[in-house]
């Protein structure tokens, strides 16, 4: 049965992804959809992105994810900004 | 003319190796020094320390940092400075360096800072001890900032922390998360001295430009806010050459 996506489980979710040595990710947000958790925010790498649905799945099986995370882009730049 | 390339947040680990390193190729080219603005690491590891230093030692211009809350996280920030300093970085807190660059001077002052919030909805040195040690230690931290920013006699004044000085760069986050993202107290720090610039990271989803209450521009580098490996500022502006294009 898929559980309530309520508040509660938001915030265990957050805490999970902050404090899990495998992500240590504190800036993914979290919306709740009527049945699923959508995921935003970026990471630095692809691995760190997939390793944030494992563990959100690993812990609990039943919320459905969709994931919307980004990987950071590391281009070098091309304007320079005057500060005055 | 001094050009500073700047970003922070990181996050480096084994498995973003290599990624900044073509951009990072042209640093030499386009800024005359690297400054980032902590959160260097993902858990503040020895092992992860000395990822950083690979990818982001050795790029042809001097690199200065802070560390921020992640580099803490592992209580071996100690370790993790010493790596990075072996790799010929300079790591601040609470302490000063100057280059000399194209005759000029560039002072930078550096602290992680700390939080507590800003005017309307600051935190308070006021009830239980957690909470005095909370404020407190922000506000030595602070102190510590200014003192280091009034004692340079430079050309160029620049102010590196990891949390922000300012709430005009947090605009994004939720605002009340805001008191765990900065503090007006390191704003004040840095308008206690003639400081040029002040380059902040720590607030992923927030602003890029702010101004202090003094009128000092602020800049929040996080990595996920400049989207590219690093922005570069220009300071004691003559003529912009480099290829870049000014903005």
């Amino acid at each position: 049965m898929t559980p309530q996506l309520d508040e509660y489980l938001e915030a265990e979710i957050q805490r999970l992804l902050t404090e899990s040595g495998a992500t240590a990710e504190q800036g993914i947000t979290l919306q709740r959809r009527e049945h699923r958790l959508v995921l935003g925010g970026e990471v630095e790498s692809a691995q760190r992105r997939d390793e944030i649905c494992r563990q959100i799945t690993a812990h609990f099986p039943d919320v459905e994810i969709a994931c919307d995370i980004g990987i950071v882009r590391a281009a070098a730049p091309s304007e320079v900004e005057e500060i005055s | 003319m001094i050009r500073i390339a700047a970003v922070g947040d990181v996050h480096v680990d084994k498995d973003v190796l290599g990624r900044y390193r073509p951009a990072l190729e042209q640093l030499p080219g386009v800024a005359d020094a690297l400054l980032i603005a902590g959160d260097l690491t993902r858990h503040g590891t020895v092992e992860e320390a000395k990822c950083m230093a690979t990818e982001f030692g050795d790029v042809g211009v001097p690199v200065v940092v802070v560390l921020g809350n992640h580099d803490h996280q592992s209580d071996q920030q100690d370790a993790v400075s010493d790596v990075l300093r072996d790799a010929g970085m300079t790591v601040l807190e609470g302490d000063t360096t100057v280059l000399e660059l194209h005759g000029h001077r560039l002072g930078i002052a550096g602290v992680k800072g700390f939080g507590g919030g800003f005017a309307g909805a600051c935190a308070s040195k006021f009830g239980e001890r957690e909470m005095k040690n909370f404020v407190g230690t922000t506000e030595a931290i602070a102190e510590r900032l200014g003192a280091a920013l009034r004692g340079l006699d430079v050309d160029a004044l620049v102010a590196l922390t990891h949390y922000s000085p300012v709430p005009e760069t947090l605009v994004g986050e939720p605002l009340e998360i805001y008191p765990f993202l900065g503090s007006y107290l390191l704003g004040q720090a840095i308008d206690s001295a003639p400081t040029a610039l002040a380059l902040h990271g720590h607030a992923h989803h927030g602003s890029e430009r702010g101004r202090t209450p003094g009128g000092v521009p602020v800049r929040n580098v996080a990595h996920p806010v400049i989207k590219q490996a690093y922005n570069v500022y220009q300071l004691l502006t003559d003529t912009v050459d480099a290829g870049l294009t000014s903005v």
